[in-house]
């Protein structure tokens, strides 16, 4: 008897465990089973039988040799691109969704659902030829009426979708036929094909999955692939969409895509080096160099859009003055701060436009690491023993080595710099407040001028968060947002832009390349200047 | 016995609610607003204002919480802010990863720390104890996610025995699972294991300076017979907490190792429902982790009756 105790305890203790670590298959069925997994529902009413059969069968695509493993640092949040504002979820829906017209390789606007337009002689009115024999993927035809649907949606304000304010120069969306829509604006908008076509946040979605409640967790689209599931041990399973608007062209070549989760940078890296994945989102910029020569891993970096900059609060003194946001303006070296924080991969830029987009001012007053011209300005504006709180956010961890190297650089002209590093719903939370001398961070995805500089700059801009005002600057803003020409257009932002600079309302740093990396088997695909993951080109050999 | 469960269970329901409570003031007296988080820099006042409206943000606190506690009383743990999907949902998927890490991470764990943990103490200043108790002492040490990424580099990119991370069902490919998990549940399951020895040994220890083993010995017990019959029946209780303070601790899910090795649990969940602010998730989660641990206290409870007659619950 008196040895039982023991023996019982062991084997008791080992099997509970055993149980525990067992439990596992046990439990997912269960999960599969309820109403609570993200697995595709069977299609509405409208759903052609064909579509069904796919979304309940249980095996992934993986079984197939084109099945594309490409992996995220951050996880999705939702996948209603209406709601969604963040990018993981864009990595995957720019793959599931269409837009009207979309950014070609040189970002400049290309046909996608529509085909053409036609601008009224008032800028007022703009007319899209739909394209024809587009089906979404429960085998629904596209037409007019999902435009004025999904465009409604959008400005609906009970819906407050992240990108209403794209949208705030449209007064009506009208279907005239099927194949025609007519948006009517209330002053021209010489930007509305960037408003409605940028990225997938202003996509077509069919009403039948929002009335139903599953556009969050089984986006139905028209684009080269099809949502199957979403699971955390899977990730997100797309495949093919045999009836693409493009299948003609034998697009997509990919059978499927797994989108998997990977936070940490490094063994994101390492699973494309052992071959688990064969695509990553993204490189540690200090293993740039190390896998240069590498026949394992392609890189790829291009000019991106993203530019990083930090903002002084105006409200505050002495930051109010011009002439002290100037001077520091002009002590910091940014060649010096690109290098540490991007280990080069990135061009120090003094605007907020990188030269590579059609719209960049060329425009760079202020020498590098002017220490002497600096110090001068701020002995005029009888500022001395300054101390800057710089607000930061390891999650965006640039932001702190970039703070490091500035507080360097004002330490030379007797500039004390705090770096304070918060999380990053408190960083927002206090530059919402204004409770702020400095913040750091970077602007992602923009492409038109509007875009770049409104909502920063603008006094009535929505993310004006450090109180510029200059009445010039808004002028031209106001004016720039309804200049049909061209070229007329971009000197009115050209001259704005050397205004926010000669102001530094923001300090502008550097643009960062895109870099992504993939397999040598990976082919077809290309690093985007908007940093938009498409697969639709791309192929795996052997 | 029955009464002692049923007066326990009452007593994890109010210590439920309490958690609930604290993790309802945390989230809110933290600065962060989950509706600017999920906007970003597609910052606009009226949707602003609009979403906090409808996820409920702008009534008063207390009315927030009473809000919150009338529907989880009647099983239902709210949306998620961050994803639309219903908090319940998000966790139950979520359990069998933390589950199985869990589990596994216990097995290497006890394999690792009973025996060695044992035979140290009755060889107590040998060098095999000498060798363990430093090797512990190494385990306890280590960082975890410094251990996790050594383990990845050696094992997945220069030897390529395991992939590096991820997670598979056990019943869709039963070798992917394996190899998944045995990163991981290492990289837990010897620091836990490192924590479990020492336990091990001192309560070992201590039961051999009793009085009652130099009888025994006395007697002319064999060596075996006395650590058997005497020695270790004394030392199960200590033992028996410690490895269920170190369950509980695993099944709320170890946040970095998860983070590190991709490992779907609940961890990574908590620390993106506190990135995000998202209160309905963490809530649902910490309660979560909370039953699980008063649970395992409730069972250890039980086992110390079970091992030591003198116990008794009325």
């Amino acid at each position: 008897m008196r040895t039982r105790p023991m023996w019982r305890t062991l084997v008791l203790l080992l099997t509970l465990a055993m149980i525990v670590a067992a439990c596992d298959s046990g439990e997912s069925v269960d999960v599969e089973d309820s109403d609570t997994t993200t697995t595709a529902p069977p299609g509405s009413d409208t759903t052609s039988p064909g579509a069904t059969e796919t979304t309940t069968e249980q095996t992934t695509p993986e079984d197939d040799e084109m099945v594309l493993i490409a992996a995220q640092g951050a996880e999705p949040d939702r996948l209603d691109p209406h709601l969604t504002s963040a990018y993981a979820s864009f990595q995957v829906l720019e793959n599931v969704y269409d837009t009207l017209v979309q950014p070609g390789p040189d970002l400049q606007m290309e046909p996608a659902l529509a085909e053409s337009w036609e601008i009224s002689d008032d800028n007022l009115t703009w007319t899209f030829t739909l394209r024809d024999g587009v089906t979404f993927h429960n085998g629904r035809d596209f037409t007019a009426e999902d435009v004025v649907y999904s465009y409604n949606r959008i400005m609906d304000p009970d819906v407050a979708a992240a990108n209403a304010f794209r949208f705030a120069s449209i007064e009506e969306v009208v279907a005239v036929d099927d194949r025609t829509v007519e948006i009517n604006l209330s002053r021209p908008t010489p930007n509305l094909l960037v408003n409605i076509g940028a990225f997938k946040g202003m996509a077509i979605v069919p009403q039948e999955i929002v009335d139903d409640g599953s556009i969050d967790s089984a986006p139905v689209g028209t684009g080269p692939f099809r949502f199957v599931s979403q699971s955390p041990d899977q990730g997100i399973v797309l495949e093919a969409n045999p009836d693409y608007w493009r299948a003609d062209e034998g697009l997509p070549h990919l059978d499927g895509i797994r989108f998997v989760q990977i936070p940490d940078a490094t063994v994101k890296l390492t699973n494309l080096q052992t071959g688990e994945v064969h695509w990553i989102d993204g490189v540690p910029p200090q293993d740039l160099e190390s896998l240069e020569g590498d026949s394992d891993v392609v890189i790829q970096r291009v000019p991106g859009g993203d530019y990083h900059y930090f903002a002084l609060n105006q409200a505050r003194e002495p930051f109010d003055n011009p002439d002290v946001r100037r001077a520091i303006a002009m002590a910091i070296d940014r060649d010096v701060i690109t290098e540490a924080a991007q280990f080069g991969a990135a061009t120090p830029n003094q605007t907020a436009i990188p030269a590579s987009n059609f719209w960049a001012t060329d425009y760079a007053p202020f020498t590098p690491g002017d220490t002497e011209g600096a110090a001068a300005l701020l002995e005029e504006a009888g500022v001395s023993d300054l101390t800057i709180e710089f607000m930061v956010s390891s999650e965006f961890p640039e932001t702190v080595t970039q703070a490091q190297v500035i507080a360097s650089q004002l330490a030379e002209i007797g500039v004390t710099v705090e770096i304070s590093d918060v999380d990053f719903g408190t960083w927002l939370d206090r530059q919402g407040q204004g409770d702020f001398d400095a913040f750091m961070l970077s602007w992602v995805g923009n492409i038109d001028p509007d875009d770049f500089y409104y909502a920063q700059h603008h006094t009535d801009g929505t993310f004006n968060f450090q109180g510029y005002s200059n009445p010039e600057v808004d002028a031209l803003l106001d004016d720039a947002r309804v200049e049909t020409d061209q070229d007329a257009r971009k000197a009115l932002y050209d001259e704005a832009a050397r205004l926010i600079v000669d102001d530094a309302s923001y300090t502008f740093l550097y643009n960062p390349e895109n870099v992504q990396a993939w397999s040598p088997q990976v082919e077809g695909y290309e690093v985007r200047g908007d940093n938009a993951i498409r697969f639709v080109d791309t192929q795996l050999a052997g | 016995m029955t009464g002692f469960v049923i007066r326990r269970i009452g007593q994890m329901a109010i210590a439920l609610f309490g958690v609930s409570i604290v993790v309802f003031a945390l989230i809110h007296f933290v600065p962060g607003d989950p509706v600017r988080i999920a906007l970003g820099t597609r910052f606009d006042p009226e949707i602003y204002e609009a979403l906090r409206e409808r996820a409920g943000l702008n009534d008063p606190i207390l009315i927030q919480y009473g809000n919150w506690l009338l529907a989880a009383i009647q099983g239902d743990l709210g949306v998620s802010f961050r994803s639309g999907q219903p908090v319940t949902g998000i966790v139950l998927q979520r359990l069998p990863a933390t589950m199985t890490l869990a589990g596994a991470a216990l097995v290497i764990a006890l394999a690792v720390s009973l025996p060695l943990g044992i035979l140290s103490a009755i060889r107590s200043g040998s060098k095999l104890d000498y060798l363990a108790t430093t090797a512990s002492q190494v385990g306890v040490s280590v960082p975890d996610f410094w251990a996790g990424i050594m383990y990845i580099l050696v094992f997945s990119l220069t030897l390529s025995w395991l992939p590096p991370s991820g997670y598979t069902q056990l019943s869709n490919d039963p070798l992917g699972w394996l190899s998944h998990l045995v990163l991981p549940a290492f990289t837990v399951g010897l620091i836990s294991g490192s924590i479990l020895f020492r336990f091990v040994r001192s309560a070992v220890l201590e039961a051999l300076n009793q009085d009652y083993v130099r009888t025994a010995r006395a007697k002319g017990l064999s060596q075996m017979r006395v650590i058997r019959d005497h020695v270790l029946p004394n030392a199960w209780i200590p033992i028996v907490t410690v490895v269920g303070l170190q369950l509980g601790f695993l099944l709320g899910g170890v946040v970095v190792v998860e983070l590190i090795f991709a490992w779907p649990g609940l961890g990574r969940l908590a620390l993106l429902a506190v990135e995000d602010r998202d209160f309905t998730v963490l809530q649902g989660t910490v309660l979560y982790i909370a039953f699980i641990f008063l649970l395992i206290n409730l069972i250890v409870d039980i086992i110390y009756g079970w091992l030591d007659p003198r116990i008794r619950y009325d």
